[in-house]
């Protein structure tokens, strides 16, 4: 250990160093021999002091600078939902499928078609029928789109079935969209009224959303090449109007409306008996609900 | 600083550098987004808010039941009181839609003529514009009683119903309207 004295001025003081050539720990002596490993004294660059102030000041900075910008930013973002009036309750759509009632015609099927300009071979909407045999066998097959008579399909014997029922499916415009969540350009997305739409110009046909959907209710247009499904008519029901297939229907087995409205026909309706989701234990929580869904409807 | 020796560096020098680069950087970053996200994205929800309008300015195509009783209120009239108020005029006449250009156009010039209506095609959807059919097969396309339909629905069995009835011509693709009209079709 190197004691100071007076052939070698070793100043812990930084204000007495005037220059040196090389960068030195400032020993004042412009000594450029290797620095002794064994001297323990000597200024020290930062003392406790400085460094308590400097962690101080960054804390404060930091956290102003969070406050001001990045805090304000993490508010809900609620992708825009509340759209609709401001302090009212936004405008939520929802859908009501009534199997009970549905017959089968196939009329929904071919005003989907022409609506949307649906490509033969694809459906936006289809009519799923469940017939339950006496021996236990469950089947299902799909309702031609001219409906049964027209199709000239032999029918079924009705002494072999328990009980038979159709079950018309659609985009169940879920809450938690997983078609949302996977779309790697944000081409499907949530309307201000709840409404699951695709953005065809953004959208670059990757199917990821066809693969997620668990209700195998989304396609790729072959004609626009880009992700294809129900809108539950978008363009009528800005202009007030009803999607295709509620206004083609003849039994009212398929109804929309608002859910946030207690008044509307929908949530009478839905308040009169038991409805249920598809799927629900995916938590997707779908705006289609439907009346009489058994169990093996899936 | 030091303006005497220009090999010796400042003592802040490596901020001053990282500053502009983070300055430069931030700006290039900054620019590189602008010119790549889309306009009107973000400006409602993360999506681009120009595609609510391209959705919703789809045509419409499906003409609803007001739609043509605006002009052909005789048909509400036979209809009023009979169940058949629930068959859309499009089931059994066509999606109509040159139809309906042409009679809005009639409103305003005259000499456009109107097309009468055509035979069907038998097709589901049908390729006619507008068509007038007795074909029992539009009759037949709800109400003939399938696998699946619920008990409290009116169908037949076509081959008995018409021999309850006494049918004259059983064969007859007109049959229905041996006793039955379209617009009110409850006897």
């Amino acid at each position: 250990m190197v004691e100071p004295s007076d052939e070698l001025k070793i100043s812990k003081d930084r204000s007495e160093c005037d220059g040196c050539d090389t960068q030195c720990a400032c020993n004042a002596t412009h000594d450029l021999s290797p620095p002794d490993t064994n001297l323990t004294t000597g200024p020290e660059i930062s003392n406790d002091a400085d460094r308590r102030n400097f962690l101080k000041q960054a804390t404060t900075i930091t956290l102003g600078a969070l406050s001001l910008t990045v805090l304000p930013w993490s508010r809900d973002n609620d992708d825009g939902k509340n759209v609709g009036g401001g302090s009212a309750t936004p405008i939520v759509y929802g859908f009501l499928v009534d199997t009970e009632k549905c017959i089968g015609a196939g009329k929904c099927l071919t005003a989907c078609r022409v609506e949307n300009d649906v490509p033969e071979g694809y459906s936006r909407t289809w009519v799923e029928r469940y017939i339950h045999y006496k021996d236990g066998r469950v089947e299902v097959d799909r309702v031609p789109e001219s409906g049964y008579h027209a199709a000239g399909l032999v029918d079924i014997d009705s002494e072999l079935i328990d009980r038979s029922y159709f079950v018309p499916k659609l985009c169940n415009h879920c809450e938690d969209a997983p078609c949302n969540q996977v779309c790697p350009v944000h081409a499907s997305f949530t309307s201000p009224e709840g409404v699951e739409l695709i953005d065809t110009d953004s959208c670059i046909g990757c199917a990821y959303c066809v693969q997620a959907c668990p209700y195998g209710v989304r396609f790729v247009n072959p004609n626009t090449n880009s992700a294809d499904k129900c809108t539950w008519c978008y363009h009528r029901i800005t202009q007030n109007e009803k999607p295709a297939c509620v206004e083609a229907c003849p039994v009212d087995a398929r109804v929309f409306g608002r859910l946030d409205d207690p008044e509307s026909e929908l949530n009478r309706r839905l308040a009169k008996v038991p409805h249920h989701v598809l799927r629900e234990h995916l938590g997707t929580h779908p705006k289609l609900h439907y009346i009489g869904l058994s169990g093996e409807v899936n | 600083m030091n303006n005497q020796d220009p090999t010796i560096m400042s003592a802040t020098r490596h901020l001053q550098i990282l500053a502009l680069l983070l300055l430069l950087g931030g700006g290039a970053a900054l620019q590189l987004r602008n010119m790549l996200v889309p306009a009107t994205f973000g400006e409602i929800g993360t999506y681009r808010a120009a595609a609510l309008g391209t959705n919703a300015a789809h045509p419409l195509t499906f003409p609803s039941d007001a739609r043509c009783l605006k002009c052909h209120e005789d048909v509400q009239e036979e209809r009023v009181e009979s169940l058949h108020t629930v068959v859309r005029c499009v089931h059994c006449h066509g999606f109509g839609a040159e139809h309906i250009t042409q009679a809005t156009a009639v409103e305003v010039d005259s000499s456009v003529t109107i097309a009468s209506a055509q035979d069907w095609d038998h097709h589901f959807p049908t390729k006619v514009d507008l068509f007038i059919t007795y074909d029992r097969a539009t009759c037949l396309a709800c109400h003939q009683a399938t696998v699946g339909m619920p008990e409290s629905f009116l169908q037949i069995n076509v081959a008995e119903h018409l021999e309850d009835q006494g049918a004259e011509d059983v064969e007859d693709v007109n049959v229905c309207f041996e006793c039955h009209t379209g617009h009110s079709p409850g006897l």
